[in-house]
């Protein structure tokens, strides 16, 4: 017997970044996103006697199955495009429902309690304040940078109500969670982190990771009590910089794989006409992108796994139990890489089991480390009931998925 | 079915509020629903209506909240399932069943595809005439004052054409923009010296049209041709072309947001980039319908209608303009729009006689 739901509030926060792509910061933001996936470096906790492990140690266990959820999924995205699009807060529903309640520690599942109506007034209110803000710039040149200082402005406070709401809608064993952040907090973590993060071009965005984590994992309560998390810098730099370069590793070799091809493709240069050089002036520009999103995406994806593992093994619930993370960063970084080749690849139709490997394997890799028994931690969160469970919020602030 | 004692299921009961749960089984008992401990008392119980039952999704455990926010966990769906078909609300599963893995997903499969296609190849140019129709013409007479006050202070400079040299091309323009649906008092044309923008003219959505000094010396006597192109900007404010494109880009972009939490963020940004590419296609398809608007107006103006395909021409010989059409230009190529112009010619010239 399961009860449910997840404690994977931040799982949204990667979908911020689209949210920002909308004025053009997707990249930095991404860069900050990864901060609230992760948490610590396995190494460090190699060093700890951490070997023989504990009898109450307790793994994370994702239950779901590509092919249960590909229906799922399959009749999400048919109702979201019949509906033109108003489906997708019910079709959101099902899928954290399915993913939530697939979760499983200790036996017991998490659960996802929104409604669609909450997450599509959310939608209406957030998409309404977009095209009005956006209508007011297209007519008013001289206000062009109207949206975008209206979402600097705006973001901390729908990032904290969004980051509430997923909080209040998440359980387990019928206990809920709730967020506690302020707007501040918010703002320091997210606009601030991702502005020092794009002026340091990148140097400093272990420093915004580790505010997010921060923020988002010291702010989290279960059943009135606290989580808390103060990820170090060092593991974050390492992930960084073994990212990068491994990112350019990556790109050089793609780079001559394709530079390969050209000279065998093309081998008398100087016979060429005008056509053929125009598009191949086209394929070099194309390639070159491809080369670059390469590189970029395969450092961040591996920045992503490091800052999951600080920012998890660093976090503490009630001061006593641990949790700990062990993603491996290469790992995760083929495994999302493939993911979305093969997703490519088969038109978007492998793309459930994708979802599904994707979060077997970070989940399977996320553990807690229970201090005493856990029927005591048990018995203790029994204690609590559910504390907020009976606060309703109306809508969803932010809705990271736009 | 449902056993003798009105046994349903089997799962845990966990009282108001609460974390802690017993053993507990679902049975109906004197027309209401209960959850009875291991000696059958009752924990929690309520008529069937007065029960909240969560939906099913997957396998996951279903919930079923009791009116005094009591909650009996289940992980026997298919129980529950019946229980719902029995009491009449078996539709309430039509989601799931659409969901279950079995050979009917292959129609879902298909019809989702299909849809997908016909939402975007009719769905999306429906919504977007909609909304050309709903939106008042002061926004794009807003837009556009707004779009030519910034290119003037920005790119644009005073003319130095001849005042003799404008009258000449303004009366051939003239003509042509009496025969056009909004009339002559619909357009304004202007001139002005291009700098950076070089040999170019265009038409902003309220009829005002730019002619740069460096198109009109390109054309050197050739008024003729200049009014042929202005004939095609014309084409582009009567088909309200970039409206339409404001509105379309806008709701394809909407479309993939929506079913972003589905794809995955990667997937998004591909199919984001190919939405990019489709739309310069759209651009292009626009253009070529500029192209034959042009054709069409200087032809009911008596004027020669294939003038714009010699400023096509003169594109290729002074600038070296030889390009094809490739997936990422928001023109068709040259070459290939001055022999389209020149087809369309011959077929209107075919059908007159």
């Amino acid at each position: 017997m399961r009860a449910g739901r997840a404690q994977r509030v931040y799982i949204d926060f990667i979908l911020l970044k689209r949210g920002c792509g909308l004025w053009g910061w997707q990249s930095q933001i991404e860069c900050l996103m990864g901060g609230i996936m992760v948490v610590a470096e396995t190494a460090s906790f190699q060093a700890a006697p951490a070997r023989d492990v504990p009898s109450d140690f307790h793994r994370f266990a994702f239950m779901g199955s590509g092919k249960e959820y590909f229906g799922i999924w399959i009749v999400n995205v048919l109702l979201t495009i019949v509906t033109l699009g108003i489906y997708s807060a019910w079709a959101k529903v099902r899928r954290n429902r399915y993913f939530y309640g697939n979760t499983v520690l200790l036996g017991r599942a998490f659960e996802y309690h929104a409604n669609g109506k909450q997450i599509l007034i959310g939608r209406l209110i957030v998409l309404g304040g977009l095209v009005v803000l956006n209508v007011i710039a297209t007519l008013v040149p001289i206000l062009a940078l109207l949206p975008t200082l209206a979402v600097i402005i705006a973001l901390p406070w729908l990032v904290v109500r969004g980051l509430r709401f997923n909080a209040r809608v998440t359980s387990y064993r019928n206990v809920r969670f709730d967020f506690v952040g302020g707007v501040g907090g918010a703002f320091k973590a997210f606009i601030l982190g991702g502005l020092l993060t794009i002026i340091s071009l990148g140097l400093l965005a272990p420093l915004a990771s580790r505010w997010t984590g921060r923020y988002v994992g010291s702010n989290l309560r279960f059943g009135g009590k606290a989580f808390h998390t103060d990820p170090p810098l060092a593991p974050l730099y390492r992930g960084l910089l073994i990212g990068a370069l491994f990112g350019i590793v990556v790109g050089i070799v793609a780079a001559a794989i394709i530079m390969g091809t050209f000279r065998a493709t093309a081998p008398a240069e100087n016979g060429l006409d005008d056509t053929v050089q125009v598009s191949l002036v086209w394929l070099l520009a194309g390639s070159s992108y491809v080369v670059l999103l390469l590189v970029y995406g395969t450092a961040m994806l591996f920045y992503r796994a490091a800052v999951r593992n600080a920012v998890w093994s660093a976090t503490r619930f009630d001061e006593k139990h641990r949790f700990l993370s062990g993603l491996s960063r290469g790992r995760y970084t083929w495994i999302a890489i493939s993911n979305l080749l093969v997703t490519i690849v088969t038109l978007g139709l492998m793309r459930p089991w994708a979802a599904v490997r994707m979060a077997r394997y970070t989940w399977e890799h996320t553990s807690v480390l229970v201090a005493g028994s856990v029927g005591t931690l048990v018995s203790e969160i029994e204690q609590q009931g559910s504390a907020v469970g009976a606060e309703f919020i109306e809508f969803e602030g932010f809705d990271f998925g736009f | 079915m449902v056993s003798d004692q009105g046994r349903i299921a089997s799962g845990e009961w966990h009282p108001p509020g609460t974390s802690r749960s017993v053993p507990s089984q679902l049975v109906e008992t004197g027309g209401q629903i209960a959850a009875q401990d291991e000696l059958h008392a009752n924990l929690a119980a309520a008529d069937f209506a007065q029960i909240e039952i969560s939906a099913r999704v997957g396998s996951i455990p279903r919930r079923l909240e009791f009116p005094d926010g009591s909650l009996f966990e289940t992980s026997d769906n298919d129980a529950i399932d019946r229980l719902l078909k029995v009491r009449g609300k078996g539709s309430q599963g039509f989601i799931h069943q659409l969901e279950r893995f079995r050979p009917h997903l292959v129609l879902v499969v298909a019809a989702t595809i299909l849809l997908g296609w016909a939402v975007y190849r009719y769905a999306v140019p429906a919504l977007v005439e909609v909304a050309v129709l709903v939106t008042p013409p002061v926004v794009p007479e807003i837009m556009s004052q707004s779009a030519f006050k910034a290119l003037d202070s920005g790119v644009l400079d005073p003319s130095q054409l001849t005042a003799e040299r404008q009258r000449r091309i303004r009366e051939g323009f003239g003509a042509i923009a009496a025969l056009s649906s909004r009339g002559e008092a619909g357009y304004t044309l202007n001139f002005r010296k291009g700098g950076m923008v070089g040999p170019n003219a265009f038409a902003l959505p309220d009829g005002t049209l730019i002619v740069t000094d460096e198109l009109v010396d390109l054309a050197g006597d050739d008024t003729e041709m200049i009014v042929g192109v202005l004939a095609h900007e014309i084409g582009h404010v009567e088909l309200e072309h970039s409206l339409r494109q404001v509105y379309r880009a806008a709701g394809v972009a909407g479309l993939i947001m929506m079913i972003g939490g589905d794809i995955g963020s990667g997937a998004e940004d591909i199919l984001v980039q190919g939405a990019g590419l489709l739309s310069l296609s759209y651009s292009r398809s626009a253009e070529t319908a500029a192209d034959r608007h042009s054709v069409e107006l200087m032809q009911k103006a008596g004027r020669e209608p294939a003038a714009i395909a010699r400023f096509f021409d003169l594109l290729e010989e002074k600038l070296d303009d030889h390009g094809d059409t490739s997936i990422l230009s928001t023109h068709p190529g040259t070459p290939e729009r001055r022999k389209a112009i020149r087809d369309y010619v011959a077929e209107l010239r075919a059908k007159a006689m």
